[in-house]
């Protein structure tokens, strides 16, 4: 497979083609569908109805179901542009870059803790997820979104949310306590070539770390190539997420705090002083002699590579003060005590820390070499490499200027320039096929993540590169390709089987139906939250930590459960601990986060069930959920149902269910009273004074039942 | 990997499962008109009903102690002399060059450095690692010429699992829940079990495939209680648990009445007739708290190194003992056991998580005479190879490698094939995955070639096209 393979051809722009039905289509996405099934013999879906069609894009744009409200609108609004208005509507809506944000985190295997053994919490990680959630928000070119990413640090270096934009490499997995520093280099290395390969490129690079690719034309020497570009980075931790005029005003408080209390801070670090030298001489004792002499090794004579060991070790020699206070015993504990107060008088000059974010930078100007190695081996290198493209795409050397004025190899700037490029054949085509696998459930090319041979040909190539080049000469405008998927026939086609159809393309790969989907784990727990009332729509900031389920294992780094608002804010806020997710969206499929992950597994299990079933929180869901319908319905029971059918699904229930429901009513009121005795029911958050207990239990159970059922979680 | 949106699938459920197996006369039949109608409302046949089998099983559950990553033959059940002979010199040109994962083909044979020693009556050979299983060789069937297809691990261990490098098929475990149903509703029929990181290639390895989804294992937690959320709140009464899920079912089938075609809907339904069946036998099941001290000890509990797995074993019997028909218990999930540096370091820590366990499993097994009835299968998705990777290591060997059965109905003590004089390839009497899947299946009373669903048009069958049952393997 070579360099004729679809994937690494220039995007070919060829005009939408000329159809029969050619009054089904609203967009040149659709010309294309249509050929494609015109010539199987197939005939697209009709438009699904209008709520089914509302509920649809709501969830798919913005994670949320559509309010009744917003239902009720759209049913009344019979201008001809009524769905392209609710479309401008969801993109417009913060709610959109929760939804979109994620998937993207998906991809960059993003965690805020470090993995391994002791799992530690990685501060201050949560603002990559800001950044992400803000650049789908604010409609960021892709172009301009990937190089931030890739090298946001040396293209702009006075802007805090660039440098954090680098920490897409930064959410590697690491075992910070290893003691070889050099495997655990070349493992963060391999970490991030990974990643790279498959989110921009869609590539397996992977393989390739050991030998060339079996299946596709990346040669190990591609895989270094690539891998070079980040040979010189480090993770920075400590960038200033303030202008630098606030950061010079942070200065100059800090330096009059540091002054008045430089003489009690003295006496401090007097005491701790011996301790740490202790604990920074058991520390260095344990490292290999390589590092220990890049350690003590003169600045001025430390070589590329050592200043990569110097800076990964410096760590192991830092010491936070609280914590080696502990250790001090007798007189000296009493005098830190005392110092302690002393300090804490001055607290009020004291400006504090500074908002800080992590990332990655280059640590100076001049690269450590970077040499095949083999079998992936860090201490068996083989040739040296450069920095360089995959080949068959690009054989060229890429054009290296470091940055001026920065200290920097702008190593990454050539990457990322070589990414952004209009020419490049791969990135646009892998990102609006990552557009439409979301979209659509299911990509062109059908393995989001993998271009190559083993990941499947494209359903309609021609369809793809049309969208590709559209997207390049739009100026990479996402929400622009974004509302031209979603408001086209293709998109609007009903998700009703047809027997015909589906002998001649059972996979539905041409799209002769819109296919149903169900919900992602934080879609179902977002929206349980909506409905009920419950949902805090606070954005940003540090994550959250919910209630864990009775039985789960404490995790290792620990989880200190957040207020019940704070609780209840959309599950992209929740703390995502690499070695323990969350697991009510592990359940329901939240990827691993120790890599990319460009498609979700779709499973259906009894613990998925349970989690819904049986988890206190759900069920404080769903008395939620019973109090507002009881507030904006009752205490008609018929009006309960309506109100609680149009909140969890935007229509109203048929005759069929409103029987069943009163049926239900009826025989469960009792069997809550017959079961009564010794237990506490759990009823509605709001419940009008003399309300029949077992009847409002029932409506707990009602509700809990709606949140539970294929309707809440598919959408179709 | 996807398995949702199977467009025929409901309707090929309908047909293969409306006669038993295999019923190809009607599903031509109703093909012919395209779909099922169902009426609102209207119930399904119970897919996990039990199912005869097509004839007297000597198994009637799995336990597969999958170590994954590739344990070496050469350094546990397949000794080799002639590697010493042979140590720090390249293969003989008569072997060929194969092309292995790291392209270490060309590297020097590397002796095993443990000793071997014969055991029991039927004297088969076992390493100086694994001193507990060595003493129930006499219950074992070693296939020492074992042989798959895949070179990395990714397909390999979906090989392993689904007789295919390539996702998509079902798990052996979902093919027998489909052909056996349930034996115990009030539990999973097929349970996968983790010890460490997530299995390469996570769930499609215990995916239902192409079957209606139903028919997936349940993943258990391998950290904290097995199933979170097992049963309701306090708030809730047993009875009004019921009414809740009447009233859910009720509604799902209203609303799933026009959608004939997705079998996801009525494995949601399913999954949660399951949830509250196990809201009653879950918690019994997996609660070790039972069990003396004298057990746990047997399995390795009261020992760091060996607590994790021995749980899981434990587990594993309590299941069995319940009806589960599979259980797959992974060790060192996420490659554990790829030892392509430093073997010795590597499989002499794997090598002591097993050990214990698994010869604690055969012997609690035995002493409650469950042995008879369960077949417990130790295996990786490869063994490795005879030349050294980095001087210390060996990389992935998929042309010859073992596994060995216990239990079930298999012949007790004896070794079935032969790998050459280095232990590089199966030379008498391989087995291909597929055979020991149809071995598998044999034991469990299934013909392989008779287990079939209709899919996309095709009759398809666990073994895809080609697997014999090893008779030999059966007492």
């Amino acid at each position: 497979m070579q360099r004729r393979y679809w994937a690494f051809q220039p995007v070919r722009q060829t005009p939408p083609p000329a159809v029969k039905s050619a009054g089904w289509v609203v967009n040149p996405i659709d010309a294309f569908i249509e050929h494609a099934l015109e010539e199987k013999g197939l005939r697209a879906s009709p438009e699904a109805d209008r709520i089914t069609l509302l509920r649809r894009v709501s969830f798919d744009l913005t994670g949320l179901p559509p309010t009744p409200d917003e239902v009720a609108a759209f049913l009344a609004d019979k201008s001809p542009n009524a769905y392209e208005k609710v479309v401008d509507r969801l993109l417009a809506s913060p709610r959109y870059g929760e939804r979109w944000g994620r998937h993207w985190l998906d991809l960059a295997r993003y965690a805020e803790s470090e993995g391994f053994k002791s799992d530690e919490t990685r501060p201050n990680a949560w603002r990559y997820r800001d950044y992400v959630i803000n650049a789908f928000n604010s409609n960021k070119p892709y172009d301009r979104f990937v190089k931030e990413q890739i090298a946001g640090d040396e293209l702009w270096p006075n802007d805090p949310w660039a440098q954090v934009a680098t920490g897409f490499s930064r959410q590697y997995p690491d075992e910070s306590n290893a003691r070889n520093l050099m495997q655990r280099r070349q493992e963060i290395l391999n970490d991030i070539t990974d990643t790279v390969g498959a989110t921009f490129l869609a590539m397996t690079y992977g393989c390739a770390r050991c030998h060339d690719h079996k299946f596709d034309p990346i040669l190990q020497a591609d895989y270094y190539r690539l891998q070079a570009f980040f040979a010189n980075t480090a993770a920075d931790d400590q960038i200033p997420m303030v202008s630098p005029a606030e950061v010079a005003a942070w200065k100059a408080k800090r330096a009059v705090w540091e002054e008045k209390t430089k003489d009690i801070r003295a006496q401090m670090d007097a005491l701790l002083a011996p301790k740490k030298a202790a604990l920074a001489k058991e520390n260095f004792d344990k490292f290999p002699p390589e590092i220990q002499a890049a350690v003590t090794k003169d600045p001025a004579a430390r070589t590329p590579y050592e200043w990569q060991m110097y800076a990964k070790a410096k760590p192991y020699f830092e010491f936070d003060d609280e914590t080696t206070a502990k250790s001090l015993k007798g007189a000296d504990r009493d005098k830190y005590k005392e110092l302690t107060a002393q300090l804490a008088a001055f607290s009020s000059i004291d400006p504090g820390p500074l908002p800080v974010g992590i990332g990655m930078r280059d640590l100076n100007d001049k690269a450590p070499a970077t040499h095949i190695l083999n079998v992936g081996a860090y201490d068996a290198p083989k040739e040296e490499v450069q920095p360089g493209f995959l080949t068959i795409v690009d054989p060229n050397d890429p054009k290296i200027v470091p940055p001026a004025g920065l200290n920097s190899t702008g190593r990454r700037t050539a990457l990322a320039n070589w990414l952004a490029s209009p020419d490049n054949p791969l990135t646009a085509r892998v990102f609006v096929n990552r557009l439409w696998h979301y979209h659509f459930g299911q990509g062109i090319a059908p393995s989001p993540s993998d271009f190559g041979l083993m990941g499947g040909r494209p359903t309609n190539p021609e369809l793809l590169d049309w969208l590709a080049a559209d997207f390049v000469k739009s100026g990479w405008d996402v929400k622009r390709m974004q509302k031209m998927m979603v408001m086209s026939a293709a998109y609007r086609q009903s998700s009703a089987f047809n027997a015909e159809a589906a002998k001649q393309d059972p996979d539905n790969r041409l799209l002769w139906r819109f296919p149903r989907q169900r919900l992602e784990g934080e879609e179902i727990r977002d929206a349980a939250l909506y409905v009920s009332g419950l949902l805090n729509d606070k954005m940003s900031g540090p994550s959250v930590f919910p209630q864990l389920p009775a039985g789960t294992a404490k995790p290792r780094g620990g989880w200190t459960v957040s207020s019940p608002e704070e609780q209840d804010r959309r599950s992209i806020y929740i703390f995502v601990r690499r070695n323990a997710r969350y697991p009510m969206l592990e359940q329901f499929d939240m990827p691993d986060t120790h890599e990319s992950c460009g498609r979700r597994n779709q499973t259906i299990t009894a613990p998925q069930a349970m989690s819904l079933l049986n988890d206190t929180v759900t069920l404080e869901w769903a008395q939620a959920f019973a109090g507002r319908v009881v507030r904006e319905a009752g205490p008609d029971p018929n009006a309960e149902i309506e109100r609680a059918w149009v909140l969890a699904f935007g229509r109203k229930p048929d005759g069929f269910e409103k029987d069943t429901v009163q049926t239900f009513f009826a025989k469960q009121k009792q069997v809550i009273a017959d079961e009564a005795a010794n237990r506490k029911l759990a009823l509605p958050t709001t419940l009008p004074p003399g309300t029949d207990t077992s009847q409002a239990a029932a409506l707990v159970d009602f509700c809990q039942m709606l949140m539970n059922s294929n309707e809440f979680v598919y959408v179709n | 990997m996807s398995h949702k949106r199977l467009p025929y699938s409901r309707r090929d459920f309908l047909m293969n499962a409306g006669s038993g197996l295999g019923a190809i006369a009607l599903s031509s039949m109703m093909a012919a008109d395209g779909l099922v109608p169902r009426a609102a409302g209207a119930t399904l046949p119970d897919p996990l009903a039990p199912k005869p089998p097509h004839f007297k099983p000597t198994a009637k559950s799995v336990i597969w102690c999958f170590m994954e990553g590739g344990p070496s033959h050469l350094d546990t059940f397949d000794p080799k002399p002639e590697l010493v002979r042979l140590a720090g010199q390249p293969m003989p040109a008569s072997f060929g060059h194969p092309i292995t994962a790291m392209g270490t083909g060309n590297n020097t044979l590397m002796p095993s450095k443990r000793t071997f020693k014969q055991f029991g009556q039927s004297g088969i050979w076992v390493s100086d690692w694994y001193p507990e299983i060595a003493k129930h060789v006499d219950e074992m069937t070693v296939f020492q010429a074992c042989w798959a297809d895949g070179l990395n691990h990714v397909g390999s261990v979906c090989q392993m699992n689904t007789c295919s490098i390539l996702a998509g098929r079902p798990a052996l475990g979902s093919w027998v829940m489909y052909g056996l149903g349930s034996a115990n509703e009030n539990l999973p029929t097929f349970v996968v079990l983790t010890d460490a990181g997530e299995v390469i290639g996570g769930p499609k390895n215990w995916s239902s495939g192409f079957l209606p989804a139903t028919y997936q294992g349940t993943l258990f937690r391998n950290t904290g209680a097995p199933i979170l959320d097992l049963i309701p709140p306090d708030a809730i009464g047993n009875r009004q648990q019921r009414g809740r899920l009447d009233l859910l079912k009720t509604l799902n089938q209203h609303f799933d009445a026009d959608k004939q075609d997705d079998s996801d809907l009525d494995a949601r339904i399913n999954s949660y007739e399951l949830a509250y069946r196990m809201q009653a036998a879950g918690p019994e099941a997996v609660d070790l708290t039972k069990e003396t001290e004298e057990t746990k000890k047997l399995y390795g509990m009261d020992d760091e190194a060996t607590a994790r797995y021995g749980t899981n074993c434990l587990l594993a019997r309590r299941l069995v003992e319940r009806g589960v028909r599979f259980v797959e218990l992974y060790c060192g999930s996420g490659s554990g056991w790829d030892a392509h540096t430093d073997i010795e370091g590597n499989h002499s820590k794997w090598c002591k998580v097993s050990d214990k366990p698994i010869a604690g499993l055969l012997t609690d097994l035995k002493a409650r005479g469950l042995l008879d009835s369960t077949l417990v299968v130790w295996g990786g998705e490869f063994g490795r190879t005879p030349f050294n990777e980095k001087g210390d290591g060996r990389d992935h060997n998929p042309w010859g490698f073992t596994i060995w059965m216990a239990g079930g109905g298999v012949k007790p003590g004896q070794v079935l094939g032969k790998t050459d004089e280095i232990g590089l390839r199966g030379v008498e009497k391989r087995a291909h995955v597929t055979d020991i899947h149809a071995t598998v299946l044999q034991a469990m009373g299934l013909d392989h070639k008779r287990v079939t669903y209709l899919h996309n048009g095709r009759s398809e069958r666990p073994t895809v096209v080609t697997g014999e049952v090893i008779k030999e393997a059966f007492a």
